[in-house]
């Protein structure tokens, strides 16, 4: 916390606060699974270098909006956005966009940890080989880096060549953040990162997510609310494919403004 | 408002509730009891506002207990939040009231028999009486959610404050007529002040009661006449 000396220093603080630059801009996104509307006339900006959370009960679209991000809906047929996304103020859902370079400056960790069955070392190494050329030394530095960032490394470093399946669930999750880390993104995209997890792992990777903001914006989906209190700075509330309120966490979950948020957090819902 | 999916929830809900209520009711009761006893020298009602005291302090016990209890069960959010914390502080008031009134209660052997004039009688009344509207409001406007109601009551204790300031200075002039009426007058003054106190807690009450209804916080600044303070003019 950085003590207040003086009237300009609030002043700074608060104009700061006020005006955080924009990293995603979210314009007016529709999604479709086939003839089926998911997202419906999504608008809304989430700030750099902070965590952004989004809750709503299933099927609200709240994973749907984190998969048009990195465009990984694409990977499936019949699924389609219209609308804009900049990344920077550049559309990403332009067709023009290459979605490699893409999926490199936005990074997805998922519910189930999804290690690579190979080495640990291995599951870092594999996607920095894929953009760039190291030599031995530089790579070993890179994976090192990585696990360090993801808070990994001292319960892996003698074991570098042991399979990354062999880890807990916990560790694997943090391997995989460590695997997103590695190629250096912009964002991170984490999908119910903790509900296959303890309390303990869970609390490393909130942990971790704490420390990750300081360099990325996150933006995290997840059903646990005081998971969502706890770590984000602003928070959405999805409710069948409308967001229906966005604010400062705080705000969302002491004094919601509309009543469906209310509803849903206090658990009076449906 | 919609029930809770976990019904148990609503009625933990309710029980704090009604305990909040519950005390609200008593702290009503002892302070115009203490008023009572004070001005017709009864002291066995003193005493029975003394004992309330025991069962005031009793059930905010239960209210931590039960509160705690449901915040680290529940873990309430947004208006459930708001709701809890408000019924520990409201909680917190109403027991200081109890305690406030209990020492008024403790006075009435000290103040003594006859030792207090109609017109002095009449003031202290009309103060307590005040204070009692003032309780018996809160309670009323909270249960209804009447925000600018509690809003105003919040307000309206400028004029126990008022009050507090006239009682203050009547008795200095008893005291300075004649110094046998010292002991009693002192301790009048302390009575006086403690339902000055009380309206003040009333108003922490309007203003907790608000923040619950809204969300939002009154505005810090609330008119304030208290003048005792200020030299009184040559009586």
């Amino acid at each position: 916390m950085k003590p207040m000396l003086s009237n300009e220093i609030i002043t700074a603080d608060v104009i700061n606060a006020a005006t955080p630059k924009t990293k995603i801009e979210v314009k007016n996104l529709n999604f479709y699974y086939g003839e089926s509307k998911a997202l419906k006339d999504i608008t809304l900006s989430l700030p750099e270098r902070s965590v952004t959370a989004f809750i709503g009960p299933s099927g609200c679209g709240k994973s749907t909006l984190l998969r048009v991000f990195n465009r990984i809906y694409e990977l499936y047929p019949k699924q389609r956005a219209d609308g804009e996304v900049l990344l920077d103020g550049e559309n990403i859902l332009e067709r023009s966009q290459d979605l490699n370079l893409l999926r490199t400056k936005i990074g997805m960790v998922f519910q189930k940890p999804t290690p690579f069955p190979m080495s640990i070392y291995e599951n870092i190494a594999f996607g920095i080989r894929l953009y760039e050329k190291l030599t031995k030394a530089e790579m070993d530095e890179r994976v090192e880096q990585a696990l360090k960032r993801a808070a990994l490394w001292t319960e892996v470093k003698d074991k570098l060549d042991a399979s990354g399946t062999s880890l807990s669930g916990g560790q694997q999750q943090r391997l995989c953040i460590a695997r997103t880390v590695a190629v250096k993104p912009e964002v991170i995209l984490l999908d119910e990162p903790c509900s296959a997890l303890d309390p303990l792992s869970t609390a490393r990777i909130e942990e971790l997510i704490d420390e990750l903001q300081a360099d990325y914006t996150i933006v995290i989906v997840t059903h646990n609310m005081q998971q969502a209190a706890r770590v984000s700075a602003q928070t959405a509330f999805m409710y069948l494919g409308e967001l229906i309120e966005f604010d400062k966490t705080e705000k969302i979950f002491t004094a919601p403004s509309e009543k469906r948020t209310q509803d849903y957090i206090t658990g009076r819902f449906g | 408002m919609a029930e809770h999916t976990v019904t148990s929830f609503d009625d933990d809900l309710a029980h704090i509730s009604r305990l909040v209520s519950a005390m609200a009711d008593l702290a009503g009761t002892m302070v115009g009891d203490a008023t009572r006893a004070l001005i017709e020298s009864d002291t066995g009602l003193a005493q029975r506002v003394v004992s309330d005291d025991v069962v005031m302090d009793a059930r905010q016990r239960e209210l931590d207990n039960r509160t705690i209890t449901l915040i680290a069960k529940r873990q309430p959010m947004a208006d459930d939040l708001r709701a809890v914390v408000g019924a520990i502080r409201m909680a917190g008031d109403l027991e200081r009231i109890g305690d406030l009134a209990k020492n008024i209660a403790k006075r009435v052997g000290a103040v003594g028999q006859g030792s207090m004039s109609r017109d002095l009688s009449h003031s202290i009344d009309a103060m307590a009486q005040l204070v009692l509207i003032q309780i018996k409001g809160v309670v009323e406007e909270y249960g209804a959610g009447d925000t600018e109601a509690l809003a105003r009551l919040r307000n309206d204790d400028e004029r126990i404050d008022v009050k507090y300031t006239s009682v203050f200075r009547e008795l200095l002039t008893y005291m300075m007529e004649d110094p046998r009426n010292i002991t009693a007058c002192t301790h009048l003054l302390f009575c006086a002040k403690n339902l000055e106190r009380i309206g003040d807690h009333v108003t922490n009450i309007a203003e907790n009661a608000y923040y619950v209804l809204t969300g939002e916080q009154l505005p810090a600044a609330r008119p304030k006449t208290d003048e005792t303070a200020v030299p009184a003019p040559a009586a």
